[in-house]
């Protein structure tokens, strides 16, 4: 009836089409509540479809930067709230009542005592124009809005039925022999001892070709290769030294100012499925079985290519912004192209890791000036980095980053200043993106400042803002301890605060408080703080990637330490009542919550040491 | 050839003997519900059960499989952790979470009532990237709670 929603005449089955993928952000679950919320049918009963790559049809289908409810929430609404008002239309007419008379609800339109199902009223309803369409208000949502509702797919899941990028069929399976070390490229190889299988040369590397993965492993372990040109000498330790020098010189406040440096490391993505893709090519058409974060993305950037391009969203074992990138996309397409079979590339773990786009190593110097109750009244922040990405080009522009990292919730007047240098690594957006960096290290120098006073009451004097100041007085108010570590962070339309401490019997305990305008799909919202707040947990007890000898130290869960289940923190996290707009989340809590974890653990460490 | 039992049936599989059994699984025999995480035993996203403990199906060559009982994810049904999953909403991704269900099932198979610190050891080398892990603690703990109930 519409590209979101449409009744079966013959079944009466309602369909949702969900325009983005998803890669375990609930993005299905939250379209299916709207879906059923306006069409006052049970979540259980649609159909979930997932849409394919179609810009055209869809606008922008990707999932990143944490606004796909923002950007969806009015679109999907209306469209099934326009078919709801195009089914009592179609029941008004037949009984020739006023639509407003009529009532829709549990798969029914009734007048009185009568009644016609959605089905038996489909195919008229397709043909008429609502007169008007009205979203069901707030404060009568039954679905959206409802905590006890839960992820559409976990049925799927506890059965292992649910298919993943990796499962999906393919005729070869692909590993690809990657660089030794950072910038080198494939020279030649010798696949004397490969057995079953075929070798491609690629512009990054030498693809391995056979029927079945353990094979395809083999003979990559078994290929010689050679290899030219790179970095066979890089080291993050140089790498960090060259970003010190580079930093900008920012201002100098008048007068005596405290003047700190951090340093936020290089992380990985390392998604718990790795990069994976299928790729099919007959003639001027190529079909993709993707478990990408940009559909739309990818389906332009092929029909450069190809005549006909398909883009089949496949559901993602974790994204985190390295599934927005296509180089592992690509290499299917090519090895397709070449063989003439559908083929599957499969990184490894050891490929993702070492071969990864990392978030970018930052230099920071804060400077403020302070005054005698221990608060900022005056700041300088200057970084030095490299670009978020290479996929965003204005990620590398110092002026537009000092005005999209400047996230600082605070009144206290100051500036960012950006220096960034080529990578000497390939680069990627990782989940926060810039404020994973500037928030973290804003807040950790506000609470350095002044570590005899009440973190919260500290921040309290500094805020005029009424949503942040809600949302810090909601987190301090359930948390049930000391606020030793705080941070709040307002960003894609949302504010949390973070407030955190280590008992004395050596426990942590974090609270977060979001205020993300209506929580449509409150399990959802809880489930991303909480995973933020795990990522936090990770990056504050010290994962992190490191280059050495032109390689990658880190290769697997082994040596990248991140949090394990007995890490975990005991976590509260209070959905704040808000009038506000519907915002965005995804992102939101890891900037605090590393900040909040980060100064612990500081603290943590200089007892430690004494 | 080589004789497994997986999930109470018997599969006799022509593979390379290197081939190690999540291979097998998911290539030969096309039970994808064990995934791949790591290939080192350093993820869980893998885990199986062999003979009542949990195992790591990336580490074990297929020849080195003595015809013991193979149990995966996909020989489980209705289980009491798999309900206790669901209502908690425990996954994001969901890509860890058969692994993190059987190394629970043989957890609690030793210990039906697990400490967190039993919990902790058992599930230490399941990673779950989403960070479920509150969820999964909650699921285990309510598992074996109703577990205990029925026994």
């Amino acid at each position: 009836m519409n590209p979101f929603v449409r009744i079966d005449g013959e079944s009466g089955r309602i369909t949702v089409t969900v325009p983005v993928p998803d890669t375990g952000q609930g993005v299905r679950t939250a379209v299916a509540m709207m879906v059923a919320e306006e069409l006052k049918v049970p979540v259980e009963s649609l159909a979930i479809e997932q849409a394919e790559g179609d810009p055209e049809t869809y606008g922008s289908q990707i999932s990143a930067n944490s606004n796909t409810m923002q950007r969806l929430h009015e679109p999907i609404r209306t469209a099934a709230a326009t078919v709801r008002h195009q089914l009592i239309k179609a029941a008004a007419q037949r009984w020739q009542v006023a639509e407003d008379e009529c009532r829709a609800g549990r798969g029914f339109v009734q007048h009185g005592e009568d009644r016609l199902s959605y089905r038996e009223l489909a195919g008229e309803a397709a043909q008429l124009t609502p007169s008007d369409v009205v979203l069901t208000p707030r404060d009568e949502w039954q679905v959206l809005g409802n905590p006890a509702i839960k992820r559409v797919d976990q049925a799927a899941i506890v059965t292992g039925k649910l298919a993943y990028a990796i499962d999906q069929p393919a005729d070869l399976v692909a590993v690809v022999a990657r660089p030794p070390w950072i910038g080198a490229t494939p020279a030649r190889f010798d696949a004397t001892d490969v057995r079953d299988a075929e070798v491609v040369q690629l512009a990054g590397g030498f693809a391995v070709l056979a029927k079945d993965t353990y094979t395809a492993l083999k003979g990559r372990e078994n290929l010689a290769t050679t290899w030219e040109g790179g970095a066979p000498d890089a080291d993050s330790d140089e790498w960090l030294a060259e970003l010190e020098a580079a930093l900008p010189e920012g201002k100098t406040p008048p007068g005596d100012f405290v003047e700190k440096i951090y340093v936020t490391p290089m992380l990985a993505h390392a998604p718990m499925e790795p990069p994976t893709a299928t790729a099919s090519v007959t003639g001027d058409e190529v079909t993709l079985w993707v478990p990408t974060q940009a559909p739309d993305r990818v389906r332009k950037l092929l029909e450069e290519d190809f005549g006909t391009v398909r883009v089949v969203p496949t559901r993602a074992g974790g994204a985190f912004g390295r599934k927005f990138e296509v180089d592992f996309v690509l290499e299917a397409v090519q090895l397709a192209r070449h063989t003439g079979r559908t083929v599957k590339v499969l990184w490894t773990r050891d490929d993702d890791m070492r071969h990864d786009s990392y978030r970018p190593l930052s230099v920071h110097r804060i400077r403020a000036t302070v005054n005698d109750e221990g608060l900022p009244t005056w700041r300088d922040h200057a970084v030095s980095t490299w670009p978020l990405s290479a996929v965003l080009e204005v990620t590398s522009n110092p002026q537009i980053m000092k005005m999209m990292a400047n996230k600082y919730p605070y009144d206290v007047d100051g500036e960012l200043h950006f220096a960034i240098l080529p990578p000497p690594i390939r680069t990627g957006f990782w989940r926060s993106v810039y404020a994973g960096q500037s928030v973290y290290v804003e807040e950790m120098f506000l609470s350095e400042l002044d570590m005899a006073h009440n973190q919260v009451e500290r921040r309290l004097r500094l805020l005029t803002d009424q949503r942040v100041r809600k949302t810090l007085e909601a987190a301090a108010e359930a948390h049930d301890g000391e606020p030793q570590a705080v941070a709040c962070h307002q960003n894609y339309g949302s504010v949390v605060a973070v407030i955190a401490e280590t008992t004395q019997d050596g426990r942590t305990k974090i609270t977060a408080a979001v205020d993300v305008g209506p929580a449509l799909h409150p399990s959802g919202v809880r489930q991303q703080v909480e995973g933020a707040i795990m990522d936090a947990v990770s990056t504050a007890q010290g994962a992190r990637i490191t280059v050495r000898q032109g390689k990658v130290v880190q290769k697997s869960f082994g040596d990248y330490p991140w949090a394990r289940i007995g890490d975990t923190p005991e976590i509260t996290v209070v959905v704040v009542a808000s009038d506000a707009p519907v915002g965005g989340l995804g992102e939101l809590a890891y900037p605090a919550a590393a900040a909040a974890l980060g100064f612990l653990s500081q603290g943590k460490q200089n007892s430690d040491s004494r | 050839m080589h004789r497994l039992h997986i999930n109470g049936e018997i599969h006799d599989v022509e593979a390379d003997p290197d081939t190690p059994l999540l291979w097998v699984l998911r290539d030969h025999l096309g039970l994808t519900g064990t995934k791949y995480g790591c290939g080192v035993g350093a993820c869980g996203a893998c885990t199986s059960i062999v003979d009542g403990q949990a195992f790591r199906p990336c580490e074990h060559p297929v020849a080195s499989m003595r015809e013991q009982d193979v149990l995966t994810i996909e020989g489980i049904a209705d289980h009491p952790v798999q309900q206790a999953w669901l209502d908690e909403d425990v996954a994001q991704c969901g890509y860890c979470q058969p692994g993190q269900i059987m190394a629970t099932i043989a957890l609690l198979a030793k210990h039906p009532d697990p400490t967190d610190e039993d919990i902790d050891e058992a599930l230490r080398n399941n990673v779950c990237r989403c960070g479920s892990y509150p969820r999964i603690r909650k699921a285990v703990k309510l598992a074996a709670e109703r577990m205990r109930a029925e026994a």
